[in-house]
């Protein structure tokens, strides 16, 4: 069955090695860049959702 | 710093609380009648409204678009304003959001029941509504990018690209998928045919699941449980990974919704080893939430909200595993088409996107009108139920799907199907059909609880419309976050970071879809398969209205056990004039693709009056309306040409001879049930229904010369 395909679909290779090429790409950018970040930005970022009024530790306060 | 006093938009927030509640409730409720239909036919009140076919669409569109649509907004409307430290965009644009998105589902409630439907998965809604949902999604994302754009907060948090991406990537699967001609002002043909129609519709209807109940509340998440946690997200390196590789990973994976179907096997590989994939980032994003709550597990006993959301996230992992599980294609080749897969949609519906949403809900009510939840203890009572009314959902359907797939594929030791009568295959269940009754009984007592609980909390309160807040005075936030490192550069850009976001999509999704219609090996023709007669055409769409797609497949597997009991396997090239598909992904009732001269037309007109006669034991409900009410011809004309013009090769001028040819094929059934004793006008419904019904997969046994055909194939 694989061999038909291939046989088949003329360039059947093309979108195979298209694909892996992206996700390869892809992957190590992303990876390559993720582990590059500063700590201190991840911090910052983290710290983004409890520094709006309301927070959970305000509610406490009250 | 400079600081100015802004005021966060409230009430559009309520709003969408209060919808959600009031559509999870109805929805529910819908999906509690069609579950006791299972087991008591008698249930569907012998209304045609009411019938598991119709009845089951409008369950999966209420509690999808309505009820996690609903919470969606509520929660990205909530968190968006404060992530980005500025009111909406436009206040018109929210109102509009919210009345829109609320007379849609009006529109859907209505509709669905009158069986005004597409037949395909969670995209059923007839096209005047496709528009307006795409309409109404517009002003939902320029709403949301226009806030972004004039946001005060530098950074944009890791839940607003969700947001993003849900945004982005709705917009396109709907309308992908959407395109079809109308027939009428109800009535459309999809624009793709057989193999290529079910490979967009499972891209969708997967990527439906990914880009609208997941996304969106993974954005949710990584919001609302750091907030009451009160601790910053375990890791934010890994939030980023998360969201990258899941929005790229997860837009390959639909073509395991088909794995053993007349899809190219390149397709299925493709789909199994991207759905496999998917573990990774969906466990990296279950693990994230959990570990944020490291060392303050002790905040559940006080805060219900965050045991509401560790059990969702819970249920996320859970079904994210088993998800990638069933799409190897060996136990898929059990499982599909049984109530694994209903076991499976239901510990995400019920786990992960029902409990994320209470515990918003829980967490929003009391700040939205100032005050305290009312009862603690009928909060955590809710959770009990609900982790109850789970569990008895979710075993029995395991354990139903396991044994009705097991039956089907069970032989003697002759070598004879050991359950050759389907139905006894059926009966087995009702046990776990009863269970799973009482399962969903007990989620919706929760929601009831829930719902007297936030009532209460609200009627104690005051309600907040604008809440003021202190932000940063105007910066141009564009300007300064250009000067940071690319990322950062990329936050800055709104505009950019949706088109990266878009074509991490696209790219999955173009190189399954684009082979599937550029190369011809791909759908082999056969050809004796030649287009349905005008009065076929008729009965299909009946077909269609009376969802009979919910229980019934018309896709035969290469597998021994169903050929011997439905015939010869499906084969892509039988569908290329089948606007939409119909092969279904579930069944209740048999496989009807080689149904076609099984029995005389008398059997399926006494089966359709009242299938118990016919079927003793039957759940299937009776259609009497399609014995009585008189067949509607005059849109003939219409379909016909609509059918034409997505390119069904008819001889020109058919759609003017259409309406005699079809009263000529009547006419001929009419006398064949007569000769059985069966008196009926030839102008009824249940005339083009068996005429439909008796063509279904029967062309390709027509000639000598098929057969060739088929070993070319082959």
């Amino acid at each position: 069955m694989i061999k038909y395909v291939l046989n088949e679909i003329g360039n059947v290779a093309i979108y195979g090695l298209m694909s892996l090429c992206l996700f390869f790409a892809f992957f190590s950018v992303m990876l390559i860049w993720a582990f590059l970040l500063r700590k201190g930005y991840l911090e910052t970022m983290s710290e983004l959702p409890l520094n709006d009024e309301f927070s959970g530790r305000e509610m406490k306060e009250r | 710093m400079n600081t100015e006093t802004i005021h966060y938009d409230n009430k559009v927030v309520r709003n969408f609380a209060v919808a959600t509640v009031i559509w999870g409730f109805i929805g529910m409720a819908a999906g509690m009648l069609a579950a006791v239909q299972l087991f008591f036919p008698a249930a569907n009140l012998d209304l045609s409204y009411t019938t598991f076919g119709r009845l089951r669409p409008l369950h999966t569109n209420a509690v999808i678009f309505a009820f996690v649509g609903n919470g969606m907004f509520m929660g990205i409307y909530y968190s968006l304003q404060r992530l980005c430290k500025s009111r909406m965009f436009s206040d018109g644009l929210s109102a509009f959001n919210f009345w829109g998105w609320n007379a849609i589902i009006v529109a859907a409630a209505v509709t669905l029941p009158l069986g005004l439907t597409t037949s395909k998965e969670y995209a059923e809604l007839e096209w005047p509504i496709d528009i307006a949902i795409a309409v109404v999604w517009v002003a939902f994302t320029v709403n949301l990018i226009g806030t972004i754009l004039k946001r005060r907060e530098k950074h944009m948090y890791v839940a607003v690209w969700f947001y993003i991406a849900t945004a982005v990537t709705v917009a396109v699967l709907h309308i992908t998928n959407s395109m079809a001609m109308p027939a009428g002002i109800f009535k459309s043909y999809s624009m793709y045919a057989g193999v290529q129609d079910a490979l967009v519709q499972w891209w969708y209807g997967h990527n439906a699941v990914a880009f609208f109940l997941t996304t969106p509340y993974l954005g949710l998440m990584y919001y609302f449980l750091p907030k009451a946690a009160n601790r910053p997200v375990f890791s934010y390196r890994l939030s980023i990974i998360h969201f990258w590789a899941l929005i790229f990973i997860y837009i390959w994976a639909g073509p395991h919704h088909l794995l053993y179907s007349a899809l190219p096997d390149w397709a299925q590989s493709l789909g199994m080893v991207f759905s496999l994939m998917l573990i990774a980032p969906s466990w990296g994003g279950m693990l994230n939430g959990l570990l944020t709550l490291r060392g303050a597990w002790n905040k559940l006993r006080e805060e219900p909200m965050l045991k509401f959301m560790v059990a969702a996230l819970t249920a996320y992992g859970m079904a994210t595993l088993e998800g990638p599980l069933l799409s190897i294609k060996s136990v898929n080749a059990l499982s599909h088409f049984t109530d694994w897969t209903i076991a499976h949609v239901h510990t995400g519906a019920l786990g992960w996107n029902g409990f994320l949403t209470f515990s918003l809900l829980y967490w929003l009510v009391p700040r939205l009108y100032q005050t305290r939840l009312h009862s603690l203890k009928m909060a955590n009572m809710h959770f009990w139920i609900g982790v109850m009314g789970i569990m008895f959902y979710v075993v029995p359907m395991y354990w139903s799907g396991i044994t009705q797939g097991l039956m089907w594929k069970q032989f003697t030791e002759d070598g004879f199907m050991q359950y050759p009568n389907f139905l006894e295959t059926v009966t087995q269940l009702f046990p776990m059909y009863r269970l799973r009754a009482i399962g969903g009984t007990l989620y919706i007592v929760g929601v009831v609880i829930m719902m007297v609980n936030l009532y209460k909390t609200a009627k104690a309160g005051k309600f907040l419309a604008n809440q003021p807040a202190q932000v940063p005075a105007k910066v141009p936030v564009a300007e300064e976050a250009a000067k940071q490192s690319w990322h950062r550069v990329l936050e800055g850009r709104p505009f950019l970071f949706t088109v990266l976001s878009l074509v991490a999509i696209l790219i999955g999704g173009l190189v399954e879809i684009i082979p599937m219609y550029l190369i011809k090996e791909n759908v082999p023709t056969i050809s004796s398969i030649k287009p349905y007669t005008p009065l076929e055409v008729l009965g299909r769409d009946l077909y269609i209205r009376e969802g009979c797609v919910g229980c019934h497949s018309q896709m035969i597997r290469p597998f021994r056990s169903e050929t011997e009991r439905y015939g010869e396997y499906s084969k892509s090239g039988e569908y290329v004039y089948d606007h939409p598909f119909l092969w279904g992904s579930k069944r209740t009732g048999p496989d009807l693709h080689r149904i076609g001269g099984k029995y005389p037309d008398a059997w399926h007109y006494e089966h359709m009056r009242d299938p118990s006669t016919t079927s003793p034991g039957s759940i299937m409900p009776a259609y009497p309306w399609l014995l009585s009410d008189e067949l509607e011809m005059s849109s003939l004309p219409a379909r016909i040409k609509a059918l034409i013009k997505v390119g069904v090769p008819y001889e020109e001028g058919l759609e003017e001879r259409a309406q005699a040819e079809a009263s000529a094929q009547a006419e001929m059934i009419r006398v064949s049930l007569e000769e059985a004793g069966f008196e009926s006008e030839a102008d009824r419904e249940i005339i083009a229904l068996i005429a439909y019904l008796q063509r279904l997969g029967t062309d390709i046994k027509q000639t000598a010369e098929v057969s060739a055909s088929v070993e070319d194939y082959e």
